[in-house]
């Protein structure tokens, strides 16, 4: 018994050193970091989560990092892509979650000055984001294509085939992952979610069945979207390689 | 980019609310009339949890939804830390025109606006969205008697089987008996009562089912439409806020609708289905037969306008308390005083 409690403390300290350490960190490195932790602990769907990664890199796209607390605008994007996804959080959860994630350790803020100052600005940091996105709360969600893409094949796949790799998850995986970079503002949903596809399946080994019997230059992603080329899709690919060689992760 | 504060000349103030302020102002671009909402945030930022969410939701959904007949967002600007919402100004609205003792509607009229309500919910259901908040001071229309249908502050997407709503919606003269009962997933049947009941006003010029409390709403369309049992409504009983009601005999739509004609009686038979699946929607009530029987619906500049809109340019209560009532977002509970 006692090992087994042992190798879950191991785990989980294992665990606790693995996440980052936003007050060493300089400048912008981790701001999509800090988006996902914050993210998840609110408990937010994935997809409203990546909607927040959005709003960032379309945030810092037009204002100059330098000018702006990277985690009050990061959490301030959660903030707004709550709410215009219909998952609202509180902003109270949100000043806690994100106060606590930059100081790792520390209790709830005490509703003291730290406590509204750091409210005001994120509250502030909110609309500010909302103006500059021009009130454009609309993101294409490359994951509901992705979704029926996914259906669709696992219909096309031997049903031994699809459950032999988890080909779903790692594509929904790369798509997440994805958003870390601002590359993905440059296309569109339904061609990144091929794209995500696409890399799963080669990572994975696994060929779409009959798709070798088509021609050169036709692909078995063109029934879901026409007009990706063979280069794009590699590009996109590519885009999403370099997700990973991006930071070397803090152990 | 422009200075939207140059871009809107006030012309007059409309309204104040908790939530917002409304003012009539001229577009200097192009000369438009239009009605600006600026939501009051600025000191309040604070005290909430950031910006209002129902703006928000208004702005997200009238940005992708575009049709003659909803209300138009023409521009959304931030200014210090408040947000407008640019609007078409809309000269009046049906409540109104309903309770105005000097029009009269003629069965063309009635039409008109059946019509032009049952065009815009059609598109707003088919982009997979629920007004949920349909009333007659919701349907608004502009001295060309053009119908368009406002307020989205309660609109929201639907189709997701695993989404619970809420069914503290829709103000309750206008509310669907599922809804009374508590349903947490439900559809364009909701909107559709909705018509039915406007259309109901419309012919009577009074509010068809005005319940006092929610019992009493179900109680009212109960007395109306007899109480359903297992047998025309099934799975009414599973419902969480189902109670058992007094056995009452349907009766007949003519008896109340007198000077009605057979195919609207149809129509709205099919509006007011007690049980949900029943009810028509959109399309299928646009293919009724009575809305291609005779007569033809009035073309909208021969509608009938209250006469106060063009002799008082500068004072109209009307659109004012319209739009007073639009502004408390969050008003819902307000609406539902029991």
């Amino acid at each position: 018994m006692k090992d087994v409690i042992d190798v879950m403390a191991l785990q989980s300290s294992r665990r606790e050193r693995r996440l980052p350490d936003y007050r060493s960190t300089s400048g912008h490195s981790m701001a999509t970091n800090f988006i996902f932790e914050c993210g998840i602990k609110l408990g937010l769907q994935p997809a409203t989560v990546a909607t927040a990664a959005i709003f960032y890199h379309k945030f810092f796209k037009e204002a100059d990092k330098n000018d702006y607390d990277c985690y009050v605008i990061c959490t301030a994007c959660l903030c707004a892509a709550g709410k215009s996804r219909d998952e609202p959080i509180r902003l109270r959860d949100a000043v806690n979650v994100a106060h606590n994630s930059i100081n790792r350790g520390a209790g709830p803020l005490e509703l003291g000055e730290e406590y509204w100052s750091m409210r005001g600005a994120i509250a502030q940091a909110e609309l500010l984001v909302l103006r500059l996105l021009g009130f454009n709360l609309d993101v294409p969600s490359p994951h509901r294509y992705l979704l029926h893409y996914l259906r669709s094949l696992q219909e096309w796949f031997p049903a031994s085939q699809w459950r032999s790799a988890p080909i779903a998850r790692t594509a929904m995986a790369f798509l997440q992952d994805f958003h870390h970079s601002p590359a993905i503002l440059d296309y569109r949903a339904p061609h990144v979610a091929v794209a995500c596809l696409t890399l799963a399946l080669h990572v994975l080994g696994v060929s779409v069945p009959l798709a070798s019997t088509l021609d050169d230059d036709a692909a078995w992603y063109s029934v879901f979207t026409k007009d990706l080329q063979k280069e794009k899709n590699w590009e996109i690919m590519e885009k999403i390689m370099q997700v990973y060689s991006r930071e070397p992760e803090p152990i | 980019m422009y200075e939207p504060t140059l871009r809107y000349e006030k012309i007059d103030f409309l309204g104040e609310g908790q939530f917002a302020t409304v003012y009539k102002a001229k577009d200097v671009k192009s000369d438009k009339i239009v009605a600006v909402k600026k939501i009051k945030i600025g000191s309040r930022l604070e005290a909430q949890d950031g910006i209002n969410r129902t703006a928000l939701r208004e702005i997200k959904l009238l940005q992708e939804l575009q049709h003659i007949n909803l209300i138009g967002l023409l521009d959304v600007f931030g200014q210090k830390s408040n947000v407008s919402l640019v609007f078409d100004f809309m000269d009046t609205d049906l409540e109104i025109i309903v309770k105005d003792s000097n029009i009269v509607l003629t069965p063309a009229n009635v039409k008109a606006y059946t019509i032009m309500t049952l065009k815009g919910l059609e598109y707003l259901h088919q982009n997979w969205i629920l007004h949920r908040d349909l009333k007659p001071n919701n349907l608004l229309i502009n001295r060309e008697g053009i119908l368009k249908i406002g307020d989205f502050g309660l609109a929201k997407a639907f189709g997701s089987p695993t989404r619970i709503n809420t069914h503290q919606v829709v103000t309750r003269w206008y509310r669907s008996p599922e809804l009374l009962f508590g349903a947490r997933q439900y559809g364009t049947g909701v909107d559709m009562w909705a018509v039915g009941c406007i259309l109901a006003e419309l012919l009577l010029r009074v509010p068809f089912l005005p319940g006092e409390s929610d019992l009493d709403q179900l109680s009212r369309i109960f007395q109306v439409f007899g109480t359903p049992n297992e047998e025309t409504w099934p799975g009414m009983k599973n419902l969480t806020d189902y109670v058992q009601f007094k056995q009452f005999p349907a009766q007949q739509l003519r008896h109340i609708f007198s000077a009605a004609a057979d195919d609207l009686l149809q129509l709205l038979d099919r509006l007011l289905a007690l049980y949900p699946p029943a009810r028509c929607d959109c399309t299928q009530a646009l293919q009724m037969p009575y809305f291609s029987n005779k007569p033809a619906p009035t073309v909208g500049a021969k509608l009938p306008m209250p006469t106060n809109i063009f002799k008082m340019e500068s004072e109209k209560p009307s659109l004012k308390r319209k739009l007073l009532d639009n502004i408390d977002g969050g008003s819902l509970a307000k609406r539902l005083q029991f």
